[in-house]
Parts: structure tokens; sequence; C-alpha cells
């Protein structure tokens, strides 16, 4: 009799113990794991921005924008305001039209500034930019 | 006449004079005044002059399979056992009575091979100058009436004015280059890599072959998929979304240890990636409980 309600005991606490953990791990835990093809998409996009970004920060291209008469701010603005999409559209044209050589340094430099007067109306460079005026 | 022929040539089983007879003819006329492919011109690289890939098997493909022969090449070539009726079980539709540029992308994925598109010439010899043989859509007809097809191509001699194919037939073939160029072009220049997923292609970038990579989870080739994130891994070490792939690809074949190593890693790389820490996190509830 008393090893039965030892055992009963036994079980409640173990049972509570196991909700408790079970309540825990449900609220520290998501349903399912996070796919790759989502987090891929997701960081090359902002890896594309933050490229085009940081090259809008360089001295030289600021100066190159301001010389053509182009508030750098602005620039950026319009920048921003692409889409993952069209971002991602625009570096595959880069590459292509450096004839698959890497995409850095100067002749990125050039692509930057094309796409800035492109979303500024001054050029036509590219297929998708929508010129606004 | 010409289209005829050309058409008989690519669709029904000829005798095979006719067949030689036909191509010539297909030649002789994609081959009139063609300029002379200058490499200097053309490529942004310093090519060689002439390449080759040794032991990519002549497949005399069946009717209509000409995508699935064009796997199948590439993959013995690479040492898995696979015939083109295996390949065609997967890619081909019998209703078109070909193979769509989409089916061989995901034949291929389900076969567990890296599959990337390439659409243009210095991507082509770059790959072939690699070593690895590629797959490319062709037009031998007319952009009207047009006489579709795959072919491996295999090699190119420059001084020669050569493109080697591996075409769906018992001889290899041989296309000048100017006009392999016509044909390819009429299929947009449209090219598939296809390799075993412990090697790289040379000519696409990172994001392309992740894409690949996740891709090859997507049709449920885990084992593949983890050996690319594991490749891609090694070739480029700071980005962490290959060691966050190889640990999803672990876990989804229950190696939650594996998966655990490599989303550590992951996490390493980038401690502020919060995909990396959830699934760090679920992983490590899973080994708990």
């Amino acid at each position: 009799m008393g090893f039965l309600n030892l055992s009963k005991k036994g079980i409640a606490i173990a049972l509570s113990a196991q909700m408790v953990l079970a309540t825990q791990a449900v609220t520290m835990a998501q349903a399912e794991m996070l796919g790759t093809d989502a987090a891929i998409s997701k960081y090359t996009a902002l890896a594309n921005r933050n490229a085009l970004m940081d090259e809008m920060q360089r001295d030289e291209v600021r100066a190159e924008i301001e010389a053509l008469g182009v508030d750098p701010a602005e620039a950026e603005a319009r920048l921003a305001a692409l889409s993952d999409a069209e971002i991602a559209t625009m570096l595959t044209q880069m590459e292509n039209d450096s004839a698959g050589a890497d995409i850095v340094g100067t002749l990125f430099t050039i692509f930057v500034i094309l796409l800035v007067t492109d979303l500024l109306c001054f050029t036509r460079f590219f297929n998708f930019t929508r010129c606004v005026r | 006449m010409l289209y005829t022929l050309l058409q008989l040539y690519a669709v029904r089983p000829l005798g095979a004079f006719v067949k030689r007879f036909a191509y010539l003819l297909a030649l002789c006329w994609l081959a009139a005044c063609a300029p002379p492919f200058d490499p200097d011109e053309r490529l942004s690289f310093d090519a060689p002059t002439r390449a080759q890939i040794a032991g990519v098997p002549l497949i005399q493909q069946e009717d209509f399979f000409c995508g699935p022969t064009s796997i199948a090449m590439v993959m013995q070539w690479a040492g898995t056992d696979i015939t083109q009726e295996e390949v065609a079980a997967l890619a081909f539709s019998p209703g078109a009575g070909g193979t769509y540029l989409a089916d061989m992308i995901g034949s291929s994925r389900r076969l567990g091979q890296l599959a990337v598109e390439i659409d243009n010439f210095e991507q082509l010899l770059t790959e072939v100058t690699a070593g690895h043989p590629v797959i490319v859509f062709q037009n031998l007809g007319f952009s009207v009436v047009p006489v579709w097809h795959y072919g491996v191509v295999t090699g190119y001699d420059f001084a020669r004015d050569e493109v080697y194919l591996n075409s769906g037939q018992q001889d290899q073939m041989v296309m000048p280059f100017a006009v392999f160029e016509r044909t390819w072009r009429r299929g947009d220049y449209w090219g598939l890599v296809v390799l075993p997923p412990d090697q790289l292609p040379a000519s696409v970038d990172e994001a392309e072959v992740l894409s690949a990579a996740a891709a090859l989870e997507r049709v449920a080739q885990y084992e593949a998929a983890e050996t690319l994130y594991e490749t891609g891994a090694a070739n480029w070490p700071e980005n962490w979304l290959w060691q966050f792939g190889l640990g999803n690809a672990r876990y989804a074949q229950g190696d939650l240890r594996g998966a655990r190593q490599a989303l550590r890693r992951a996490r390493s790389i980038d401690p502020t990636i919060p995909e990396v820490r959830a699934n760090l996190a679920f992983v490590e509830s899973e080994i708990a409980g």
C-alpha cells in the first residue's frame, strides 16, 4: 500500500516536471527548422544591396555624383527604393556587360554612377530603370 | 526541303546516309557568310588554343531523347551508372516530344547532381577549359521552324575553328565556331553545367551555387545537398550560409549532432543571424529532449 502511494506520488512529480519542461520547450523553440532557401534569398539580396550602398559611401563616387549636379542623399534614396529583384537583375546585367570579369573597383564605380544617373533620367543604361521626373 | 530533312533528321530514325546528308546540308547553309570566332575579342580571359575533355561517352540517343541522353553522358562521365531511359523517366515530356529546359535542371537535381545554368560563350569556354562538359540547347533549324536539340560540348580548337560535341550519335559532332554560335544563339545561349556535388562550376557565382544546393534539399537529395554544402563551405569559408545549409541538410537526414556542429560553425562565422540561432536552439532542444 505504502509502496503504491509512493509510486503515485513519484508519477505525479515526474508528470508535473515533464509538463513544466514541455511548456518551456514549446515557448522557446519554433515549430520547425527554418529553411535554407528563404535564408539564401534574404541574405544574398541583403548582400547585393549592401554592396551598392557601400559603393555610394565612397568619396570618389559621391564627388562624381555631385559633379553631375545630384544630391548624394537623393541618389541613396533612389537606390534604397529599388526592389531586391531589380537589384539582382541589375547586377546580372553588370556582370554580362563586363564580359564575365569580376565587377569590382573602377568598373563597379562606373556602373553605380550609371545606375544613379539612370534613376534620375540622365541616362538609360539599365533595362528596368524607371525614370521619374 | 532543307527544313523537312532537318526535321526528319532530328526526330525520326533514318538511315545513316540520309542523316549525314541532311546534317551536311544544314552545316553548309548555316556556315554561309559566317564571321570567324575571335577569342581575343569575345573573351575576357586568356583561353587556351584548344581544350578537350576526355571520357565523355558517346551514347546513341533514342528517338526524341537528346535531353536525357545529354544528362546521361555527363553523369556517366562523372562516374555515375545511369541510362538515358532512367533520366527520361524524370525529364521527358511524351506529349511535347521533347524535354523542357526546366526538366533538364529538375531531373539532374533529382538525380543528386549540382545543376547550374550558364548563358554565354565566356562561361561555356571557362567551364570547358576547367574540364567540365556543358549541355547546350541548340536550334538546328530556323528560328521560325525550330529544330530543338540538346548536345554536350566536350572541347574546342580555335586554330582549327572547331567545336566538339557529343550530340546523341555514335560519332563526335564537329562544328565551326560560327555554326555552333548560330545554333546556340537561337537557343538563347542556354547551357547547363551538371556536376557531382563534390565539384564546383568554374564560371558561376557563389549565390547561384548556393541556390542549386538549396534546390537539392528541396527535392529531398539531402546527401547530395550535404556534400555540396561541404564543398561550398571549403571554397567560401567566410559565408555562414554554407554551414547553415549543411546544418539543415544533416538535420533532414536525422544527423542531429552533425547538424549542431555545422550550425555552431555558422554561428561562429556570424553570431548575429537570427535564423542560425533559431535552428541551433531547435537542434539543441531535440538533442536534449
